[in-house]
């Protein structure tokens, strides 16, 4: 019992396995469903609720209408799947004795996670997704635009790495000469007991939602309960997939996601032969592009993604707080710019919606994407070869020089 | 919980999201001498598993196992 304990709630697990089941329950929730785990949508919402909150007249915005602004964060399904993502990634912070407020040494990252927090939630947004619904989820739906949105972060992701890699991006770290000392360790834990409390209240939550009839409020909480466990346990980081390759030559994160994906895209065409649903199909267009270069540029500036930012505010990394902020505001933007200033009719209106399934039938949609996955996966590890081939080579120069 | 050798330098990441305790780890032991003993401090979540992955990948040795200072990971490694 005592080595179960330390497994699940003292290290944290393999992305892998995490991964897996992610893309396990993710298919599962669109079965009892019909919706598929997303946040950004739900961010939006939550930028027009603050909107009217201050008397801004939103009846008329289109964006509004079309991604279903109604009732408040707690009536909506979507809104459960994001707190409860808060609530079950804290759970497991304090169950785990984790939790620790976390001051950014450099000042400069607040400013570099606001305006990437606004750059990326702006991107996310003008491409109908993140990196779930346009990505993890999108790709399992046979949406087109997810393919063109991957293609798009990885590009905007190479150029924020470009950017992290500058002495004044990045800062210079505070190296000091001889030993220092570690913080003193508190005797008391304390952690566990609130986190197990909250625990027990959240079940309570779900449990009356079931009880009283509203079982898609219930199963968003429950899933989203789910999901946020998950992220925090498996360190799930979107942001690092592609940037770290580029960064360190890291392929981890990467090649677990895109076999969560895989195993996600087999169940959910299953799932969609046998109960007759229907596909979430987004709008391919120039605006997937550019939404996806902007949300790949704003996660490495922000370090860290929609998703990956709940969990690491649940930590306690302060530095989370402009992001969340700045992903609400970026989001509320591109709602305003959307008809507003004329984004639709520039980058969206010539789009259409293109999915796999209806072009080339299941068997073709499965086909061509697990090849477009093989290939991703190719790709990763042939930019992890190749960084340790140049570093390899740069250590060699070295040697000779001395 | 003392060293056989008293490190050498100290990079304190308390408070630093990743990527960059990876980015800093791997720049300061690029600048050292070979030999020479690394001390990190760092309490980035993310960075307890890709600071000593990365430090292995890019061929530095550890010194000794990772120690778990109640919310903070301390690492020994070798430039």
């Amino acid at each position: 019992m005592k080595t179960m304990i330390q497994t699940t709630l003292q290290r944290y697990w393999n992305p892998y396995v995490v991964l897996l089941i992610a893309g396990i329950l993710s298919a599962l929730y669109f079965g009892l469903t019909s919706t598929v785990w997303a946040v950004t949508g739900e961010f939006t919402r939550l930028g027009g609720d603050l909107l009217k909150l201050f008397g801004v007249d939103i009846s008329g915005w289109q964006y509004f209408d079309m991604v279903h602004l109604k009732g408040t964060t707690w009536s909506r399904p979507d809104g459960w799947i994001v707190w409860g993502m808060f609530i079950g990634a804290l759970i497991m912070v304090l169950l785990s004795n984790s939790f620790k407020i976390r001051l950014p040494q450099q000042k400069r990252r607040y400013v570099q996670g606001l305006v990437g927090g606004i750059i990326a939630g702006f991107g996310a947004r003008l491409a109908l997704g993140c990196n779930l619904a346009a990505f993890f989820t999108g790709v399992p739906q046979f949406s087109f635009h997810s393919w063109i949105f991957i293609v798009a972060t990885g590009v905007g992701t190479f150029f924020g790495a470009k950017l992290t890699k500058m002495r004044w991006w990045k800062g210079r770290p505070s190296l000091t000469r001889g030993a220092a000392k570690p913080s003193t360790v508190k005797k008391r834990v304390i952690q566990p007991y609130v986190g197990g409390t909250i625990a027990v209240l959240y079940i309570g939550l779900v449990t009356y939602f079931f009880a009283t009839g509203q079982k898609l409020l219930g199963l968003g909480a429950l899933f989203g309960l789910a999901f946020g466990i998950l992220i925090e346990r498996g360190q799930i980081c979107f942001t690092s997939a592609f940037r770290d390759l580029f960064l360190v030559g890291r392929s981890i994160m990467a090649k677990a996601i895109i076999i969560g994906m895989a195993v996600s895209s087999v169940l959910t065409v299953i799932v969609i032969s046998v109960y007759d649903l229907t596909p979430i199909t987004q709008i391919a267009a120039l605006s997937t592009f550019v939404g996806g270069v902007l949300f790949g540029l704003g996660i490495v500036m922000a370090s860290g993604c929609e998703t990956g930012m709940m969990y690491r505010l649940m930590e306690g990394q302060v530095l989370f707080l402009p992001v969340f902020a700045g992903n609400i505001i970026g989001a509320t933007f591109l709602a305003y710019a959307w008809d507003h200033l004329g984004v639709y009719d520039v980058l969206v209106k010539s789009g259409a919606k293109i999915n796999l399934l209806d072009s080339i039938g299941p068997i073709g949609a499965i086909a061509a994407t697990l090849v477009m996955l093989g290939l991703l996966y190719t790709l990763t590890i042939y930019w992890e070869k190749r960084y340790h081939h140049k570093l390899t080579i740069k250590r060699g120069a070295e040697i000779h020089a001395k | 919980m003392q060293n056989d050798k008293e490190a050498d330098f100290t990079l304190d990441l308390r408070g630093e999201s990743c990527p960059y305790p990876v980015i800093y780890t791997l720049e300061a032991l690029e600048g050292m001498n070979k030999g020479e003993l690394l001390q990190v401090i760092t309490d980035c979540p993310g960075s307890f598993r890709n600071v000593p992955e990365e430090a292995l990948a890019h061929g530095y040795t550890f010194a000794q196992d990772p120690i778990k200072n109640g919310q903070e990971y301390l690492f020994y490694i070798y430039a």
